[in-house]
C-alpha cells in the first residue's frame, strides 16, 4: 500500500490487548481515509445501541492519505465516535503534529475500544502501541499534562490531551494537540476521558513514508506550496489569524452578537479583529506541521485581570464566542477565555454559546438566581464568565456548573420556558461562528450536516462566499449570500467535496486554492488510488451518505435536519437586517437532487446501491417507520 | 468593448466626479484614511490607472486622502487590475471581490491583506455610486440588479 501504511492499531484498554487491522486497499479508496474511513469503520464496528460514554462505545482516529507529505494544509486528522452531546455521529477534525507523527509511527489510524481499569496513557512509538499508566497525570490541565508528558517521552514526542473536562465527562469537551491545536467539536474528549485515556503519545516516529509516485509529489510540493502561500486567504490567514477578516464578515452580517440578537457593532468588530489582536497580544506566529500559512496565534497579556502568559492565542470562533456574542469587545478577555478552555479542556464554540444563550435566559428571567446558585448572568461580565462559570463547567459544580455542562439544548430543555426556541444549534450542536442570516446556505449547510451545525462538513462557507470555484463540475455560480437561490444546488456539491476534504484531511483554509484535478493528483501521486475527479466526488457523496446513515441508525429523521427559531429569524440589525430566510424551499429542493426520503432523511435504495451502499440501504430501508 | 466606458477620459470623468465625493465624505473618507496605503487601481477595456493615496496628507483640504487619475509617479502599496466593467458594477455592489479573485477576473499584488481590510470601509460608497452617475446626468449607466 502506498501513502497509507495500511495499519490501523485496534486497541481494546479493558484488557490492554493491542491488534493491528488491515483493510483492503479498495476500502482506502472508496472511503479516501480520515472522516470517511472512520465513518466506514464506525459503521462496522460500533454498537448502535451504546452510550458514548460506555466502554462499548469506540473512539477511531484516522489520519487522511496525505498527511505527512511536506505540503501545507495536509496533515489533519478526524476523530469520529458517537457524540455525548447530540447523540449522533460526531466528527472532529485536528491539525498540529500528532497526524504525521502517527504516521511515521507506522499506523494511519487507531481505533479505540473498551474502558481501561485505571487513568492511562497510550504510547505509540514504531509500530508499536501500548497502554501505560497514567494516574499522576489525571487531574491535570492539558498545558501542565502536555509538558509533562514531554519530560517523561522527550521534547519531540508529540500528545492528544483530555482536560479536566474530559475526565469529567463534560459533553462537549475537546481533545487538545501541544495544549492548541483541537478536536475541538462534539465531545470527543469526554468519549476519551470515559475510556480512562487521558493521553496519547507518539515517542517516536521514524519511518519514512512510501508514495506511489514520489517525483510526483516532490514536484506538485514545489509547485504548490508557494502559490498557496500567496493566495490571498493564507495572507490573511498570516498576517491577521483566522479572525483576520472579522470586520468584513461582521459588514456581511455574517458575525452572531448577544446569543444571535444582533449582527452588526462596527467598534466591537474593530476591538476583536485579528489586526487588532496582532497590535496588541500577539508575540508570534505558530502552524501545523509543514504549513506555511501559519495562522495560529501564540498570545501573552501582559497585565490586568486577563492576563495570560504566553501561549496559545485564540481562533475566530473563540474570539467570536467570547466576544461578540457574549457582548464583550474585551480581547484580552478572549486570550484568558480561550487559554483556560484549552486547559480545561473544553470546545469553546459550545462553551461560549451555552454561555451566551444562559446570559439571554437570565435577562428573560427564564433562568432564576435561585437556579444560578446566585451567579449574575450578565452580558459582556467576562470575569464572573473566565473565574466562575468556565471552571464549575469543566468541573459540573454547583448548579449552575451542572446546567451549562450539559451544552446548550439539553440546558434549554432543562429549564423549560421555551428556552430551546433561542439556542443556536442544530441536532444539539450549538452553531459556529457565523450566522445563518448572512449567507442563508449556511442555513441549510447547519441543518443537513451530520455532526449538527457546521460550517465545515461541506464547502458550502466558501463556495457561498466565492473562495471557491469548482468549473470542472460545473460550479460557476455566483451565489448571493442573502437568498435561497442555487443554495440547493450549492449543498449537493458542498457534501461531497466536505466528505473528499475530511476524508483527505485537507485545511480548509490552507487549501482553499486547490482545484479538483490539483487535489486528484495528490491523492493519486500518494495512495495511487487512480482517481479521476468524478470518481473521487463520487467518493466525497458515498462517505457523506454513509454518516446519514449512521445517524439513521441512531434515531435521527427528516425532522431533525433543522434549526432553532432564533436561527431562521430575520436579522434585527445591520445589511441582512428583515430578510427572510426561505429555509423550507431550500431543505426541500436539497431533498429532492439528493434523493433523500422526505421521512426518513436518508438516501433512497436506489441512490445508495448506486453509491455501492447496497448492504447499507439493506439495513436503513428494511427497517419499519 | 465596455458596456460603460466610451474610452479613459470617460472613466476618469466619471470615477474623478465619484472619488471626489467618497474622499470628503466624513464617515467614509476617516476610515479609509485610516488604511494608511497607496492604492494603485489598473483597468482593461478602457485601460486607465487611478491611484488612491490614503498614506501621504491630502493635497486638497477637506479632503481625507488624496486621488490621481491617469499614471503617476507614486509607489504603490497595493494594486489591483480588472476590467473596467467589473470595477463599474463592483461599485454598484453588484460583485463580490472574492468570487472575482478567485476566478482571476481581478488580479491583486502588494500589501492585499491591508486592502482587505477596506472592504467593509468602503461598503456605504456602493450608494453613492448610483448617486453620482445621476447626478452627472448618467442614469443609463446605472446598472440594477437582475
Amino acid at each position: 500500500m502506498k501513502g497509507n501504511t495500511g495499519r490501523i492499531a485496534d486497541v481494546d484498554l479493558s484488557s490492554g490487548t493491542v491488534s493491528i487491522l488491515q483493510l483492503p486497499e479498495e476500502t482506502y479508496r472508496r472511503y479516501i481515509g480520515g472522516s470517511g474511513l472512520a465513518a466506514r469503520l464506525f459503521w462496522d464496528r460500533a454498537d448502535f445501541s451504546a452510550d458514548p460514554l460506555s466502554p462499548e462505545a469506540i473512539l477511531i482516529l484516522m489520519n487522511g492519505p496525505l498527511t505527512g507529505v511536506k505540503l501545507s494544509g495536509v496533515s489533519r486528522m478526524n476523530a469520529t465516535a458517537r457524540s455525548p452531546l447530540t447523540g449522533g455521529i460526531a466528527e472532529s477534525s485536528c491539525g498540529g503534529h500528532f497526524p504525521p507523527a502517527l504516521r511515521l509511527a507506522g499506523f494511519d489510524g487507531l481505533i479505540l475500544s473498551g474502558r481501561a481499569k485505571s487513568p492511562s496513557v497510550l504510547l505509540i512509538e514504531n509500530e508499536s502501541v501500548s497502554v501505560r499508566d497514567a494516574g499522576n497525570l489525571w487531574g491535570m490541565g492539558v498545558l501542565e499534562c502536555t509538558r509533562e508528558l514531554k519530560k517523561t517521552y522527550g521534547k519531540k514526542s508529540t500528545s492528544l490531551v483530555i482536560g479536566p473536562a474530559g475526565e469529567n465527562g463534560v459533553p462537549f469537551a475537546c481533545i487538545l494537540n501541544e495544549a492548541h491545536h483541537a478536536f475541538g467539536r462534539c465531545g470527543m474528549g469526554a468519549v476519551m476521558g470515559a475510556k480512562n485515556l487521558k493521553a496519547l503519545v507518539v515517542q517516536s516516529g521514524a519511518g519514512t513514508l512510501s508514495l506511489a509516485d514520489p517525483d510526483r509529489i516532490k514536484s506538485l510540493t514545489r509547485e504548490l506550496n508557494p502559490r498557496i502561500k500567496d493566495y490571498l486567504i493564507s495572507q490573511i490567514l498570516h498576517d491577521y489569524g483566522t479572525s483576520g477578516n472579522l470586520e468584513g464578515h461582521m459588514y456581511d452580517g455574517d458575525v452572531p452578537m448577544r446569543n444571535w440578537t444582533s449582527s452588526y457593532d462596527e467598534e466591537m468588530a474593530s476591538a476583536l479583529t485579528g489586526s487588532t489582536l496582532s497590535e496588541t497580544y500577539l508575540k508570534k506566529t505558530a502552524t501545523c506541521a509543514y504549513c506555511a500559512v501559519a495562522c495560529k496565534r501564540i498570545v501573552q497579556v501582559d497585565e490586568g485581570p486577563f492576563a495570560v502568559d504566553e501561549g496559545p492565542g485564540p481562533e475566530y470562533e473563540t474570539v467570536v464566542a467570547f466576544g461578540c456574542l457574549q457582548g464583550s469587545p474585551d480581547l484580552a478577555a478572549v486570550c484568558k477565555a480561550a487559554r483556560i478552555c484549552n486547559d480545561l479542556g473544553m470546545d469553546t464554540i459550545s462553551a461560549g454559546a451555552t454561555i451566551a444563550w444562559a446570559m439571554e435566559a437570565y435577562e428573560k428571567g427564564h433562568l432564576s438566581d435561585e437556579q444560578t446558585g446566585g451567579i449574575p448572568l450578565i452580558w459582556g461580565d467576562m470575569d464572573t464568565v473566565v473565574r466562575r462559570i468556565l471552571p464549575m463547567m469543566a468541573a459540573r459544580d454547583g448548579k449552575l456548573g451542572a446546567l451549562l455542562s450539559m451544552g446548550s439544548a439539553a440546558a434549554a430543555r432543562s429549564i423549560g420556558a421555551d428556552s430551546i426556541a433561542y439556542t443556536a444549534q442544530s441536532k444539539g450542536l450549538e452553531a459556529p461562528m457565523h450566522d445563518t442570516r448572512g449567507g442563508h446556505g449556511h442555513a441549510l449547510a447547519y441543518a443537513v450536516s451530520p455532526r449538527g451545525a457546521c460550517h465545515v462538513q461541506s464547502a458550502m462557507h466558501f463556495m457561498e462566499t466565492g473562495a471557491c470555484n469548482y468549473p470542472e463540475i460545473n460550479f460557476e455560480f455566483d451565489l448571493e449570500a442573502l437568498t435561497h437561490v442555487k443554495k440547493a444546488e450549492t449543498m449537493v456539491l458542498a457534501a461531497a467535496i466536505g466528505g473528499i476534504e475530511n476524508s483527505a484531511c485537507l485545511c480548509q483554509f490552507a487549501d482553499r486554492s486547490l482545484t479538483l484535478p490539483e487535489i486528484v493528483e495528490l491523492i493519486n501521486a500518494a495512495a495511487g488510488y487512480g482517481y479521476d475527479v468524478p470518481a473521487m466526488m463520487e467518493a466525497g457523496m458515498r462517505v457523506f451518505s454513509l454518516k446519514r446513515c449512521i445517524n439513521y441508525r441512531f434515531g435521527f429523521r427528516a425532522a431533525d435536519d433543522d434549526l432553532t427559531p432564533r436561527m431562521k429569524e430575520p436579522a434585527r440589525d445591520g445589511d441582512t437586517a428583515g430578510i427572510e430566510i426561505h429555509f423550507d424551499e431550500m431543505k426541500n429542493q436539497f431533498y429532492e437532487l439528493m434523493q433523500f426520503d422526505p421521512a426518513r432523511g436518508v438516501p433512497s435504495r436506489k441512490k445508495l446501491i448506486a453509491l455501492g451502499l447496497a448492504e447499507e440501504a439493506e439495513i436503513v430501508w428494511s427497517q419499519e417507520e | 468593448m465596455s458596456q460603460y466606458y466610451k474610452d479613459a477620459e470617460d472613466l476618469y470623468r466619471i470615477y474623478g466626479y465619484f472619488l471626489d465625493r467618497v474622499l470628503k465624505d466624513e464617515k467614509i473618507g476617516t476610515k479609509m484614511s485610516k488604511a494608511g496605503i497607496i492604492i494603485k487601481f489598473m483597468y482593461t477595456d478602457p485601460d486607465a490607472e487611478i491611484t488612491i493615496d490614503l498614506k501621504n496628507p491630502p493635497s486638497k483640504p477637506g479632503y481625507y486622502g488624496s486621488f490621481y487619475l491617469g499614471p503617476c509617479d507614486l509607489k504603490e502599496d497595493v494594486w489591483s487590475k480588472q476590467p473596467a466593467d467589473h470595477s463599474h458594477r463592483f461599485w454598484h455592489g453588484l460583485e463580490n471581490p472574492i468570487a472575482g479573485i478567485t476566478k482571476g477576473i481581478i488580479k491583486q499584488g502588494g500589501k492585499v491583506t491591508a486592502m482587505l481590510k477596506l472592504l467593509p470601509v468602503i461598503k456605504p460608497a456602493f450608494q453613492l455610486f448610483p448617486v453620482a452617475l445621476k447626478e452627472m446626468g448618467l442614469e443609463r449607466l446605472i446598472v440594477t440588479k437582475k
